[in-house]
């Protein structure tokens, strides 16, 4: 495995990249479509849709390059994700009129099959067990 | 002709799916025998982008951008997964296939949907 210290690209890691790869190229090419074509039918939805696919491209880059320039790019996109999904996913249940047509993370990201609440989780996971100790060889 | 190359699409990435994540439950890095299954899936899918295009007068999709969207991801999807698996020789690249195989046929399930409207 990479002797790099705070790799995030290898092993396990290659499946959180690719699954972050996913999720970033389908929200980017919807919210896309949807804001070039639509964007005055839902404005606050799409251009939330278009930040939440700009995060996701951010976080797939970060961890993919990883090591101690690119994890903390990857700290605060995934951070920011689960904020996202958080605030927006209850805003969407408990104010639904400020929507008017469904973000990636509307309703905790129940248009993407929950991957939008799941990922990130399991990216911060990822990111704490792959951060570098002193004194400790890479593995 | 869209049906069945869309449900052929499906069901040898469905195949391949099981294939690799039966390697990744025995702890097996990617083989070139699932690259060339991965290769014949990549062939359906330029045919279908060769019929699209030679369609696009006749009886066009429902949601034209939609469906070009769908089509070009499913180009690049399959691709992906086989460079990483050159690049990852363990366990974690049969893992990386069966993300790429379940999403190449959900694309497909996705892409029937739009043709259909």
């Amino acid at each position: 495995m990479s002797a790099v210290p705070g790799d995030t690209a290898h092993g396990p890691g290659r499946l959180i990249v690719a699954v972050y790869g996913v999720l970033a190229l389908a929200a980017t090419a919807r919210s896309g479509v949807q804001i070039i074509r639509d964007l005055d039918r839902a404005p606050t939805a799409y251009l939330l849709s278009g930040l939440a696919a700009v995060v996701y491209l951010v976080a797939t880059v970060a961890l993919a390059r990883g090591g101690v320039r690119w994890r903390p790019v990857a700290w605060a996109a995934i951070g920011t994700e689960l904020v996202g999904v958080l605030s927006v996913g209850a805003l969407s249940l408990a104010a639904p009129q400020l929507f008017a047509d469904a973000t990636v993370w509307s309703g905790f990201g129940r248009g993407y099959g929950y991957v939008p609440l799941v990922l990130p989780v399991v990216g911060l996971w990822w990111l704490a067990r792959t951060r570098p100790r002193e004194g400790v060889p890479d593995r | 002709m869209w049906t069945p190359l869309a449900l052929a699409v499906v069901g040898l990435s469905l195949a391949l799916a099981a294939w690799a994540g039966r390697r990744a439950v025995r702890d097996r890095p990617v083989i070139l025998r699932q690259l060339l299954a991965g290769a014949v899936i990549e062939a359906l899918i330029v045919v279908e982008v060769v019929v699209a295009v030679l369609t696009a007068n006749g009886s066009p999709p429902a949601d034209v951008v939609t469906f070009w969207g769908y089509l070009v991801t499913a180009l690049v999807v399959l691709p992906f997964a086989a460079a990483w698996a050159f690049a990852e020789r363990t366990r974690w690249s049969s893992v990386v296939l069966v993300v790429a195989a379940l999403t190449s046929a959900f694309l497909q399930y996705r892409l029937l949907q739009v043709f259909a409207g």
